[in-house]
């Protein structure tokens, strides 16, 4: 069974993606951000790329996929350089799976 | 009859021999103080009796006296407002009789008050043929409840002479003629408390009697003419929950049988009941109330009587068309009070030491209980619902009392400890509490109140349920771990709990709810469910829902305040949701659908 992935960003950091066939969101503010990360997962996308700027705009919507399997959502540096956010995540979720930090 | 002599002495239990004319359940007078006693058993010409007194200072030698006839109830005008023992004996004359505030043994009193006098008005003409169950006459007893004259049991003639006017109870009121020739009769009936009175015909119940308490009607109702128990451990409320629904139950008689219980709480009912003021007649609810009395420190024997007694009473009440609710608080008292006699018959003792007839006993009682045509020529409809205490020790009820019992009621509320403790009353356990009437009285609310009165019980019921489950998954692994929507069903189910089954039998207000108000209290806490779950599934988050409502929410949890004449506000109330989740919506920057 093939599911596609969602990107959801601003439009000049994620449009490249386009290129790849995922599902791009562009977005410009809170309200569109949100709209768009809860339609993508209502939909099913297994993985939904998030940048980092957006991500920050909309915490309590990230913070409502952190419990379940699907959709993972994953934050991606914006075309304005990383902002550390994602990776931190990253590091901390990986904490919990294994009980320490070995990144 | 020829006079016994006593051979033997245990407690409440004597025997005596030379009976050999006595027959069993005869009423006896023991010793030379002429206790009142009951024959239990017959062997050869040695009777055992127990004594309805206490039985200090007699001894063997002494004389029994059988007086030939089985322990009876007095039924006639005086009965109501009136509190007796447990052999019937009025406990006011009592005390001007024996001049003490505790029962002295070998008084005797006769159970009507002789002198008072009580107009009577016929309903029959001279000439009319009339049969046993016939009404020929009223007497206005109370305010509220008008005394149907009957022709007592096995009786048929013509009406010879009748008059109208002011009598006592034993003055001749009507004569008939009969075939055995011409009868006079008083306005008083005689009735053995151990026989059910005849009926013509048993009905299934199906109106549900309305107690005015939340969790009662909507989840575990009784029906007129049902059967019900209330098992609890001590300070569970049993008592508060059998107050409150002789205080407020739509039967128009009520008879409280206070059975081995403290005595403070027969008192209370005699300081609340006067002051209170029925909702239908707008009189005292003492107006339309018999007390039986036998506190834990009156003699055991006659707590076994005084279940027989009440139900007796009952049934006449039943007989003149009422319907009729009996409390018995509480049942265990009155098996252990079997327990005890039987011990000292030295009978084989069953589960517990409790007798191995303890199930056909309570059944025998409970089965009185019922809605019925009354014989006559025009049978009336009437009813006895009947709800007994059970104090199960421990609270557990694998005991052979609540199992005996829960064989034969078709109501179970059970009361549940730790409720009591997080001071939610009642606290009947919405979980294990079942009532057989559930689907008739549905059937019969969803005509009387609303269509979706049924609908509303089961999704309310599954809510609790859901809750059940839920809280286990939360226990395990924390509420993060729930969706949105179970999370809404937590906060829905505790809205349920908090706001709708529990009661305040001590506020004006909250203490009855009127059935309309229940309906649209539930129908409240319901729609704040569905308009939720449809802003869940336009988008909205839980927690805005649940920040944007909270001043909506806290006065879902007042409405059980709002008094039966405002009930609109509660309507206002779920209009003025519907509008705030709306707002929330938007602001969500949502369409709507």
């Amino acid at each position: 069974m093939y599911k596609k992935i969602g990107i959801v960003g601003d439009k000049d950091s994620i449009l490249p993606f386009m290129a790849l066939g995922l599902e791009v969101v562009a977005v410009t503010n809170e309200m569109e951000a949100r709209i768009g990360i809860d339609r993508l997962a209502k939909e099913a996308y297994p993985v939904i790329f998030v940048t980092e700027p957006v991500a920050q705009m909309v915490p309590e919507t990230i913070k409502r996929y952190d419990n379940v399997a699907i959709p993972g959502i994953i934050l991606i540096p914006s075309n304005q350089g990383t902002l550390g956010i994602g990776k931190e995540r990253i590091r901390e979720n990986v904490e919990k799976a294994v009980g320490q930090n070995i990144l | 009859m020829k006079e016994g002599k006593i051979i033997k002495v245990s407690g409440p239990l004597v025997v005596a021999n030379g009976m050999e004319d006595a027959n069993i359940q005869d009423v006896c007078h023991v010793g030379t103080d002429r206790l009142i006693g009951e024959i239990i058993e017959m062997r050869g010409d040695e009777a055992s009796i127990q004594v309805y007194e206490e039985t200090s200072g007699i001894g063997p030698g002494d004389p029994v006296i059988s007086s030939g006839e089985p322990l009876s109830v007095e039924l006639g005008p005086g009965l109501i407002a009136s509190m007796f023992d447990g052999i019937q004996r009025p406990l006011d004359t009592f005390m001007k009789l024996a001049n003490s505030d505790f029962l002295v043994k070998g008084v005797e009193t006769v159970a009507l008050e002789r002198e008072t006098e009580w107009t009577f008005k016929p309903t029959v003409a001279v000439g009319d043929q009339v049969v046993a169950g016939d009404i020929i006459g009223e007497v206005p007893e109370t305010k509220v409840i008008s005394h149907k004259i009957m022709v007592p049991y096995g009786v048929k003639g013509t009406v010879k002479s009748i008059e109208e006017g002011t009598f006592k109870v034993e003055d001749t009121v009507y004569v008939l003629e009969t075939e055995d020739g011409d009868k006079a009769f008083n306005m008083i009936q005689k009735w053995p408390v151990r026989r059910g009175r005849p009926i013509a015909e048993k009905l299934n119940p199906k109106e549900p009697m309305m107690t005015g308490q939340r969790v009662v009607d909507t989840f575990f109702p009784v029906v007129k003419g049902g059967a019900a128990a209330v098992p609890g451990p001590f300070g569970a409320g049993k008592t508060v929950v059998q107050h409150q629904i002789a205080k407020w139950g739509d039967a128009e008689i009520v008879i409280y049988v206070g059975c081995g219980e403290r005595g403070n709480e027969m008192t209370d009912v005699l300081n609340e009941f006067p002051e209170l003021i029925d909702p239908k007649t707008g009189e005292s609810i003492m107006e339309r109330t018999v007390l039986i009395a036998n506190t834990s420190n009156m003699p055991v024997a006659a707590r076994e009587a005084s279940i027989y007694t009440g139900i007796t009473i009952a049934e006449y009440f039943r007989d003149m068309g009422y319907s009729v609710a009996i409390m018995a608080d509480s049942t265990s008292r009155w098996a252990e009070a079997l327990r005890e006699m039987s011990g000292r018959l030295e009978e084989m003792p069953g589960d517990e030491g409790y007798p191995a007839y303890l199930g056909s006993r309570i059944a025998e009682y409970y089965e009185r209980a019922g809605k019925a045509i009354s014989l006559g020529q025009q049978g009336r409809e009437g009813s006895v619902t009947a709800i007994g205490a059970v104090s199960p020790p421990g609270g557990d009820i694998s005991e052979p009392v609540t199992q005996s019992t829960l064989r034969i009621v078709k109501v179970f509320w059970g009361l549940d400890a730790t409720l009591a403790q997080q001071r939610h009353f009642p606290s009947i356990n919405w979980l294990n509490s079942y009532s057989l009437y559930l689907t008739e009285v549905g059937d019969y609310l969803n005509e009387a109140v609303d269509p979706s009165w049924a609908a509303m019980v089961q999704e309310a019921m599954t809510i609790l349920q859901e809750e059940a489950n839920l809280d286990e998954i939360v226990r395990l692994v924390g509420i993060d771990s729930l969706s949105e929507k179970d999370r809404l069903t937590l906060e829905v189910a505790k809205s349920i709990r908090e706001d709708y089954l529990q009661q305040n039998a001590f506020d004006d207000v909250d203490t009855f709810t009127s059935r309309e108000k229940q309906f649209l209290m539930l129908r409240l806490i319901l729609a704040f469910r569905s308009i939720s779950l449809r802003a869940l599934d336009l988008g909205a988050y839980l927690d805005e829902v649940l920040e944007g409502t909270i001043e909506l929410r806290d006065r879902i949890a007042r409405s059980k305040y709002i008094p039966e004449a405002e009930i609109s506000k509660i309507e206002q109330i779920q209009k003025d949701l519907q509008v705030k989740v709306e707002e929330i919506i938007e602001k969500g920057g949502l369409q709507h659908d």
